[in-house]
């Protein structure tokens, strides 16, 4: 066994100093092989990472949402629904929030408005996300106007800039009193935009939404884990999509890496038969362009991972960002938590580096099957 | 000893470039013995030295290698037995470019799984005895001729093997390279290594060295004759 080690070490010896000597050929498989991996790693980082964060906030969602429905469509529902949905065994809570949208026609972006349970601010005053801040230069103190239901502007005081930390879902929130929200949007009292209801048990979830359809035919109930299954379909599409789009160049690549690691030259054919002439056997040669392989790919592979981890968590996939954050005016800007899956490092690592290896070491076959007299005809 | 009885080799056989290189030869080459094929180009000593040296597989015949049969062995074994039997020296001293002088004279002797360190001590070891210490670190290209043809014999030296075989060893040296190849060979001869020269240069078969000449004419031996 220390034998078969150390004449391991031996090859792999000789393949590191091998390889240095063909810098430009090593060089370019080595540029190529780190771009590819690095796009991939990028996409996956990113669009795991925006998954993780959309749930870690939509933990904080409410279990069940009620809404009324008119005409198959969404519509205020009156708060008189929440004392009977409270009735209900299994229901701890039952809250009617008031919000909705604005939209802003100077700067064509849509916020999101909402009268929380308590707010700390006077009445006139709002608090902003930092999306909206940035793009109206509005700061605490400031007056920001707005135009109501009625088609007449009124002026808050912005009493809070929303922390940057939450920008996902607070980049074009406002927060504003419910008094002055009713006022503003034309809610009438009695209604609310909809009820949001907290339930002991996880495995209740879906009954109690049959019974709240039961009890108010009217109603449309949606379970958290549906908007949970909701993002994360939209963020493996996009995923999805880029890498299809990128399979491409994979394919590409591994055309590249054939032709680069199968067209030996001459010289390289001459140097397997010495290697043969003084007594190396075909599966050291194999072994040799084995490790030949395993130090392009492994090096390309580390260098491609660890860039493609400062891309999306240092630079916020500056590149990506257009495709993958979705559309809007309002892009939020966030720094996202470095979240790493090992699942998705051996996707990575079997979608670039066995294919890589299979591709180079089947025409090595041919070459370690020179004869060894060849140097000796040359 | 080795011994081939009625050895042929054909290459392309049954295609329009059939070529005979070697055509029913028998020889022996005792132990100790310095043997030199002679015959002009294409006469089949490069192949016959191949035969001998277990790097050619013959069409037919048998080779007899120390009583032992080995014609039919697979190649993972004549492999092994090319390794720890023999040293070879070649025409174009076939050194691998880019690659130092040291790292040249420790290749044949990856495959044997020695420790490194010890490995490494027996290459400088070698390279010392042919005056080439201090090129060790130096690549193959910084070379002379000279010094290139001398870590080509250290090389052929390193896994100590019994039999040395140089194919035309001095085509590219001149004549005073040549008489100190023939000086290092007096030396490998003294230390009881069999060796195996195919070459036309009168340099070498002319040599007082040679206890065994053999003249080849288009693939046979046309004459055999030693010396003691």
């Amino acid at each position: 066994m220390p034998h078969t080690i150390e004449k391991q070490r031996h090859i792999i010896d000789f393949t590191l100093a091998s390889l240095l000597r063909r810098k430009g050929k090593n060089g370019a498989l080595f540029i190529v092989y780190t771009l590819i991996v690095f796009i991939l790693a990028s996409v996956m980082f990113f669009t795991h990472a925006l998954k993780q964060e959309a749930s870690l906030v939509l933990k904080e969602a409410p279990e069940i949402i009620v809404q009324r429905m008119l005409q198959g469509r969404y519509t205020p529902i009156p708060e008189e629904y929440a004392a009977k949905i409270r009735e209900i065994r299994g229901v701890t809570a039952v809250r009617a929030r008031v919000w909705g949208y604005y939209y802003d026609p100077v700067f064509l972006a849509n916020y999101t408005i909402m009268a929380p349970e308590t707010f700390p601010h006077e009445p006139g005053s709002i608090a902003i996300g930092s999306g909206i801040s940035r793009m109206r230069r509005a700061y605490e103190g400031d007056t920001i106007s707005f135009t109501g239901a009625d088609g007449k502007a009124r002026n808050f005081t912005i009493a809070a800039v929303l922390p940057e930390e939450s920008q996902l879902v607070s980049a074009d929130l406002i927060l504003m009193a419910e008094a002055d929200y009713r006022e503003f949007s034309g809610l009438p009292a009695g209604l609310a935009s909809d009820l949001t209801l907290k339930v002991r048990n996880p495995k209740e979830f879906a009954t109690i939404a049959e019974k709240i359809v039961r009890l108010l035919p009217d109603t449309r109930p949606i379970i958290r884990n549906e908007i949970l299954r909701t993002y994360d379909a939209i963020f493996s599409w996009r995923g999805g999509l880029l890498i299809i789009i990128m399979s491409a160049a994979v394919l590409a690549f591994v055309i590249f890496a054939w032709d680069k690691a199968s067209g030996l030259s001459a010289e390289e054919k001459k140097e397997i038969g010495i290697l043969k002439a003084v007594g190396w056997e075909t599966s050291d040669i194999l072994f040799m362009k084995f490790w030949e392989g395993m130090a392009i790919s492994l090096t390309s592979f580390l260098t491609g991972t660890i860039l493609a981890y400062g891309h999306v968590f240092f630079t916020s996939a500056s590149l990506f960002v257009p495709v993958l954050k979705g559309w809007s005016v309002l892009y939020p800007e966030f720094r996202l938590t470095p979240f790493i899956n090992p699942g998705h490092i051996a996707t990575l690592f079997f979608l670039t580096v066995v294919p890589y290896t299979i591709t180079t070491i089947i025409p090595s076959w041919r070459a370690a099957t020179i004869d060894p007299d060849s140097v000796l005809r040359s | 000893m080795i011994k081939v009885t009625d050895i042929s080799k054909v290459y392309n056989a049954g295609r329009p470039n059939e070529f005979t290189a070697v055509n029913g030869v028998s020889l022996t080459v005792n132990l100790g013995a310095v043997t030199v094929l002679k015959g002009p180009s294409g006469s089949g000593k490069t192949t016959l030295l191949g035969i001998l040296g277990c790097m050619v597989r013959p069409t037919s015949g048998r080779i007899l290698l120390s009583d032992r049969e080995i014609t039919s062995l697979p190649e993972r074994f004549l492999t092994e037995i090319r390794r720890e039997t023999f040293g070879f020296i070649f025409q174009q001293f076939n050194l691998i470019k880019g690659l130092t002088a040291l790292e040249n004279v420790m290749a044949p002797a990856y495959p044997t799984g020695e420790k490194y360190a010890a490995l490494r001590t027996r290459a400088l070891e070698t390279l010392a005895l042919f005056n080439l210490a201090h090129k060790a670190a130096a690549k193959i290209e910084w070379l002379s001729g000279g010094e290139a043809q001398r870590v080509a014999i250290a090389r052929a030296l390193i896994n100590n093997p019994a039999i040395i075989i140089a194919d035309e060893p001095t085509a590219h040296l001149d004549t005073k390279l040549s008489h100190e190849f023939m000086a290092i060979i007096r030396q490998l001869k003294e230390d009881g290594k069999t060796i195996l020269i195919a070459s036309h240069d009168p340099i070498v078969y002319d040599s007082e060295l040679m206890t065994s000449r053999i003249e080849m004419r288009d693939g046979g031996v046309i004459h055999a004759g030693s010396q003691a």
